[in-house]
């Protein structure tokens, strides 16, 4: 009995493995079906899910979330059997994708009359190498926020001489009169732009104008000596929520959770630099759909459907209206409810200013890199010029170590 | 004669599919980080990667520079101080929770199992926002309380080692309270019978009976702890390291230290041969152990 319940045990063990194996999309599927990975929210899916239903009803459409998507596709990008025809993400992990060569360029499988109507910021971000790698679906953006109720709409800094001197007068005793996540690349790249910097190059040159990165972060360090010594999203997010600081820069993510909390959100332009006269300009995040080679290849007339149907202004309605997304098309925003919209509205306009993040592989190291120096700098005191040459180096070699 | 070499072979076969489950699990990952560690796999070489030799290894050597020295002084200095308050915690409260008629006993084992029950990812982020966060964080909140100005409790080097060190000492010490505990109840009573009747006071009888008693059966565990705490990652990542969430300390053990100058790269053929070399030290400190352990016996 008890050999016979061990062999039982072994068999149902080894069973187990076999079926971590798993079946996705690729060939485990017939050529009107198609497996979409994505890491999105369910408002968003319903959203996509509904549209495609009307708009593509001869195909077979399944969304499979993922949590970490772009791990999984390193794994599995090149193995039919279990990669996904198509995935939904940001376009920032374009350039490591397409090096990997498990992308498909989607210029032969869109009409380009599609693409006349996106907003041109989101078609630079999904372009890497002079070649489109993604459809644009929508983007995201940072936007200055703040409390109505402890900042009135007339004293909202214009620039960021006026919110210094807000600052000055409402920090204290508890009190914040502005916090953002000071020490991250995300946020910071807003004040480096602002200074005419970059934290990378298009052609993978670190830090290309060392003069602007020094002037943004001696200059912001005046703002980080008001805002608290945590720099990490929860405490800055509460910090708002809970009514402590005046205003703050975060992303549309902020928007439903300040709203339950009952804060009147005001929503308003960027400040812009008084030494250089350009607004802080954040990075854009553009969420598309990628093409993976083998569907590209081997299923062609689906994707092709699939991405007309995409690329339609309709889409990107029903995703501002479901979860205020701002889409990439710029005809959505012709649309009444969408034109009503403050926070879309609001993301439409940065989209002017807003710098889509470098999608080229070496950018995965310079988030690293550009959070130490803005952690030596900020928060360990460390002399500017010793962090950034320090940063410089690290950068060097970190981007040597990727070849 | 036959029979013992069936009975051999019967043994090798029962125990096969665990032999193959650990195969599986244990050596063959570390057998294909070794072969990855000799190619060029990476962002532009990732399915059409070929070997390169022991290029990758002499590369990595760039990355045991001062820092990396520095990192692996910090990692020796957290795994003895860690083994140290471990044990000693561990020993006194073992200790205890075996006093003889001790009432409440299994409730008192039962709740310092708990941080052992929790995730330790969970653990480490309620610790960080809970305890140790400038804002909201119960030591500041105490610190306010008697008037005093309120810390960065993450931000410095030694206070971030400090903390991590609690921090760790509360995931690991059920583990050993628990090995301790039963080995404290496996010792012969009459032993101490017979040292009270000699007149052994508490610290004699700990000396001469307990410790000599306890010591080969926690030695395993206290071998696991050591390289658990070693090879440490989660703690001081979490703690202080958080991409997006650093806290301005320069506080790193191997691991973390290796993540940032070199995992981070995606480079996988360069990242393995890091990861084989820290692989090596790690096997050579356990020798080293193993062999002392063996040359006391």
């Amino acid at each position: 009995m008890k050999r016979c319940l061990s062999i039982l045990l072994a068999l149902a063990m080894l069973l187990a493995l076999a079926a971590c194996g798993g079946e996705s999309g690729g060939d485990a599927a017939g050529a009107d079906e198609l497996v979409i990975w994505h890491d999105k929210e369910d408002a968003v899916i319903q959203a996509l899910q509904d549209y495609l239903a009307q708009a593509a009803p001869e195909l077979k459409i399944t969304f499979e979330k993922k949590t970490s998507l772009t791990d999984s596709l390193k794994l599995v990008g090149n193995d039919p059997s279990a990669a996904p025809d198509l995935f939904i993400f940001a376009h920032d992990k374009i350039g490591v994708f397409a090096e990997m060569g498990i992308l498909s360029p989607i210029g032969g499988l869109v009409d380009a009359a599609a693409l006349e109507d996106m907003l041109p910021m989101t078609l630079d971000a999904a372009t890497y190498k002079d070649t489109l790698y993604q459809l644009p679906l929508y983007f995201e953006t940072l936007l200055f926020m703040y409390n109505q109720r402890y900042m009135l709409p007339d004293s909202v800094p214009a620039t960021t001489g006026e919110l210094l001197s807000y600052m000055q007068a409402n920090t204290g005793r508890g009190r914040y009169g502005f916090v953002e996540q000071h020490s991250t690349a995300y946020y910071s790249a807003a004040w480096i732009h602002g200074f005419g910097g970059s934290i990378i190059d298009e052609n993978g040159t670190p830090f290309p104008d060392a003069g602007a990165v020094k002037d943004a972060l001696a200059y912001h360090l005046k703002f980080v000596r008001l805002m608290p010594g945590e720099t990490e999203y929860n405490t800055v997010n509460t910090l708002f929520l809970e009514g402590k600081a005046d205003a703050t820069i975060g992303g549309p993510w902020m928007v439903p959770s300040a709203r339950e909390a009952g804060i009147k959100l005001g929503i308003a332009p960027m400040p812009t630099v008084d030494a250089t006269g350009m607004p802080l300009a954040p990075y854009s995040g553009v969420q598309g759909i990628h093409v993976l080679k083998f569907a590209a290849e081997n299923k062609t007339e689906a994707v092709k459907e699939l991405l007309a149907a995409l690329a339609d202004p309709a889409i990107g309605v029903s995703l501002a209206l479901a979860s205020g997304c701002a889409p990439a098309n710029e005809k959505c925003y012709d649309d009444p409810q969408v034109a009503e919209d403050e926070l879309v509205q609001a993301m439409r306009a940065t989209a002017e200013i807003a710098v889509p993040m470098p999608n080229i592989p070496e950018m995965d190291v310079m988030w690293t890199v550009t959070g130490n120096l803005l952690t030596d700098v900020n928060l360990s005191g460390k002399d500017i010029d010793a962090s950034f040459d320090a940063a410089l180096a690290q950068a060097n070699d970190l981007i040597s170590a990727m070849k | 004669m036959k029979s013992r070499k069936r009975a051999t072979l019967y043994s090798y076969a029962w125990s096969g599919p665990s032999l193959l489950l650990i195969g599986l699990m244990v050596v063959f990952p570390i057998l294909y980080t070794a072969y990855i560690s000799l190619t060029n796999m990476n962002v532009y070489h990732w399915f059409d990667f070929t070997i390169v030799g022991l290029d990758n290894y002499i590369r990595a050597l760039f990355v045991f520079d001062s820092g990396f020295l520095s990192a692996l002084l910090a990692t020796i200095l957290w795994t003895a101080m860690s083994m140290l308050f471990q044990l000693v915690i561990a020993f006194v409260l073992a200790s205890l929770l075996n006093i003889q008629k001790l009432r409440f006993r299994k409730l008192y084992k039962t709740v310092l199992m708990f941080p052992w029950a929790m995730p330790g990812y969970v653990s480490i982020l309620l610790w960080k926002t809970g305890i140790f966060n400038s804002q909201f964080g119960l030591l500041n909140q105490w610190m306010e309380k008697l008037g005093l100005a309120a810390a960065r409790w993450l931000a410095s080097d030694v206070s971030a080692f400090i903390c991590c060190s609690i921090v760790n000492l509360w995931l690991a010490l059920p583990f050993m309270i628990m090995i301790m505990d039963g080995a404290l109840q496996s010792i012969d009573r009459s032993y101490y019978e017979s040292a009270l009747l000699d007149g052994a006071n508490w610290l004699e009888r700990t000396r001469s009976i307990t410790v000599p008693a306890i010591r080969p059966i926690i030695a395993p565990a206290v071998i696991i702890t050591i390289f658990t705490t070693f090879k440490q990652f989660d703690v001081v990542y979490l703690l202080t390291q958080q991409a997006g969430a650093k806290t301005g300390s320069g506080f790193h053990t191997i691991l973390t230290y290796a993540y940032e100058n070199a995992f981070i790269t995606n480079n996988y053929g360069y990242s393995s041969a890091i990861s084989i070399i820290i692989f090596v030290l790690l096997i050579a400190f356990s020798a080293r152990y193993q062999l002392r352990e063996e040359g006391d016996r």
